[in-house]
């Protein structure tokens, strides 16, 4: 097994004349929780989505779980969990039929479908909404459903993106204490947010802004290298100054 | 590829097709309206041609001549008015088709053997209809003209003749001349039009709305196995369709298959193939479904309702659009059935209908995959 779960070097995307991603160079490491913080337009999305596999960079080279980004996205798809905010499952399946969906696509052998099944709609706590329609559950069930449905084929290494936005505080941090459990099972987990509040969930973040990186390191570590006469500075003010120190 | 995979993809289209109330219509009710539709109402047989006679004449010879007209299977006299001008409101109100004035002194002039003029007026308004009204009409008045020249030389004590030029016509592979014969393969085809790709163009168009390609595209599919896997479905449920409609043209309207039922059971699956293909290819490159589905309408539902020779005869078409034809699947397809149908062909026969239709199968899927492949898959 690899020590580092992602790396990726000089990642480039355009899309016409727009760099989305700049010349990113990070590594993830096996068992930790990655954050990759930024303001919406960043290149946070994109640069997940390149990491799992659904589009390919443009230019530079990476590794995630092993496998080669330009070469291999399908190996890649099948050996991480990827849940975002912007897709949604199946509105007019239910539960028990998206699930059922996603362990035929993760080619799950079927001896284990129903424990994987059982395991997934306890640990979302959607045991009495298993046969309703999806459409009709809130959405922050139906965040739970997507994040279990990524974990139906026990991946080592998880993507989420935005998964927390739109979210009630209280669900937010039942979804952290969630992750964090996860992590303790040895599951590497990569997430984007927008809230700097959230880094502190973190072992380490990347801060993005405008398709570069302005800051890589633990959140303390950030904050001293940033900020080192204010001792009781947040992210949030580490991160403005650091905007306003780039030319 | 992988089977399970197309499975999975398989069974989550079915729950899709059967929480869609409209998708269930499109594929159960629309095919059962069509049958009814073309088979009892849209009949393309010209008979009992509704006429009207004005009878000035009013003689038994007169009389005699308009029983036979009645008597005929194409003409049903309606209407007996008094004089030319109601005769003329009946025509322009569209109650008659035909108009036949017997003059006051036809019976007189047919005694005297000179000549007898019938005013006859016909509608004009639909070609077809009206020249099939006239070659009837021709046809019962030659009749009559016959029998009679025949008993005036008999009469002058000669021996008896026959007629000298006589026409013995067969008609083959369809012996009653019946629309219907002909109608029940051409509402399969389109059918499975309508079904086949009117229905799929939607599917791949509702991911992109629906947001969940972008699912799909983050999951280990191929791009074939959600081809299959969108198309499993569909394929089952437009075969379905087919045997309901070759069982309703039998019991319904007495039109059986002369040939094999297998071969066309195989045209059916090419032919199914390649509707849903077309219908895919649509939905994967429109991405919205009422652009998809008004691109199927268009593509698919049209060209095969118009030019395949089904309501249309390619002969009378231009050059132009003949060469158009030979890109419309539904020309194969409707020939093999016909073949089938009518004229007891057998597979080596007609070969080259399948060989193309299988051609064009597998050009679709090719570019389909392409297209998915280009979406992200």
């Amino acid at each position: 097994m690899h020590s580092e779960a992602v790396t990726v070097t000089d990642l480039v995307k355009r899309f016409g004349d727009f760099t989305a991603v700049d010349h990113v160079t990070f590594t993830v490491r096996a068992g930790e929780i990655f954050g990759f913080l930024g303001p919406n337009g960043a290149g946070k999305s994109t640069t997940i989505r390149m990491l799992c596999g659904i589009i390919t960079p443009t230019s530079g080279s990476g590794h995630v779980a092993g496998f080669d980004l330009f070469r291999q996205p399908e190996r890649i798809k099948e050996s991480i969990g990827y849940m975002s905010q912007k897709f949604s499952l199946y509105p007019d399946l239910t539960p028990m039929e998206n699930i059922r969906f996603y362990l035929g696509i993760y080619a799950v052998p079927p001896s284990s479908w129903k424990a994987r099944t059982e395991w997934v709609i306890r640990a979302t706590r959607l045991e009495s909404v298993r046969h309703r329609l999806t459409r009709d559950l809130p959405p922050g069930w139906r965040q739970r459903l997507a994040l279990g449905c990524a974990l139906l084929h026990r991946p080592r290494l998880l993507f989420l993106d935005e998964p927390t936005s739109g979210v009630d505080p209280i669900t937010r941090r039942h979804f952290w204490e969630f992750i964090r459990q996860l992590t303790e099972e040895g599951v590497t987990v990569f997430v984007t947010t927008h809230y700097m509040d959230e880094a502190r969930h973190c072992d380490r973040i990347v801060m993005i802004d405008a398709g570069k990186i302005a800051a890589i390191g633990k959140p303390s570590e950030i904050i001293q290298k940033t900020l080192p006469d204010r001792p009781g500075a947040d992210l949030q003010e580490a991160f403005v100054a650091l905007m306003r120190g780039r030319p | 590829m992988s089977l399970k995979k197309i499975g999975a993809i398989a069974r989550k289209e079915y729950y899709h097709l059967i929480r869609d109330f409209r998708s269930l219509y499109l594929a159960f009710f629309i095919p059962l309206l069509l049958i009814l539709l073309f088979g009892y109402a849209l009949s393309l047989d010209v008979d009992r041609i509704p006429t009207a006679v004005v009878d000035h004449s009013k003689t038994p010879e007169s009389r005699d001549f308009i029983e036979r007209l009645n008597a005929s299977l194409y003409f049903d006299v309606v209407a007996y008015p008094v004089s030319t001008e109601k005769m003329t409101r009946l025509i322009d109100g569209n109650r008659v088709v035909v108009g036949i004035v017997i003059p006051p002194d036809w019976t007189a002039r047919l005694k005297a053997e000179k000549d007898a003029p019938l005013q006859v007026i016909i509608d004009g308004s639909d070609p077809n209809y009206a020249g099939n009204t006239r070659a009837y009409l021709m046809a019962v008045v030659g009749e009559r003209n016959q029998n009679r020249l025949l008993t005036f030389l008999n009469r002058r004590g000669r021996e008896p003749i026959a007629v000298p030029v006589e026409a013995r016509i067969r008609v083959w592979f369809n012996e009653a001349l019946e629309s219907k014969n002909f109608i029940v393969p051409g509402i399969i085809a389109i059918i499975i039009m309508i079904v086949g790709a009117l229905l799929t163009s939607l599917v791949i168009a509702r991911e992109y709305e629906n947001g969940t390609m972008e699912t799909i595209r983050s999951l280990p599919v191929r791009a074939s196995e959600f081809f299959f896997g969108k198309a499993l479905c569909y394929w089952f449920i437009t075969l379905v369709d087919v045997l309901v409609a070759v069982l309703m043209g039998q019991v319904l309207f007495g039109v059986v298959m002369k040939s094999n039922f297998w071969l066309m059971i195989l045209a059916s699956m090419i032919y199914i193939s390649v509707a849903l293909s077309l219908g895919l290819l649509i939905s994967v490159k429109t991405r919205s479904q009422l652009m998809a589905n008004q691109m199927a309408i268009l593509l698919t539902y049209l060209p095969s309702l118009l030019l395949s020779d089904f309501v249309f005869p390619q002969q009378n078409m231009p050059a132009v659009l003949k060469a158009v034809t030979f890109a419309v699947p539904a020309t194969y397809y409707i020939d093999i059935l016909n073949g089938l149908y009518l004229r007891h062909l057998d597979f080596f026969q007609m070969w080259e209908n399948f060989a193309v239709l299988a051609v064009m199968a597998g050009i679709l899927f090719f570019l389909n995959i392409r297209a998915l492949k280009k979406a992200g898959l």
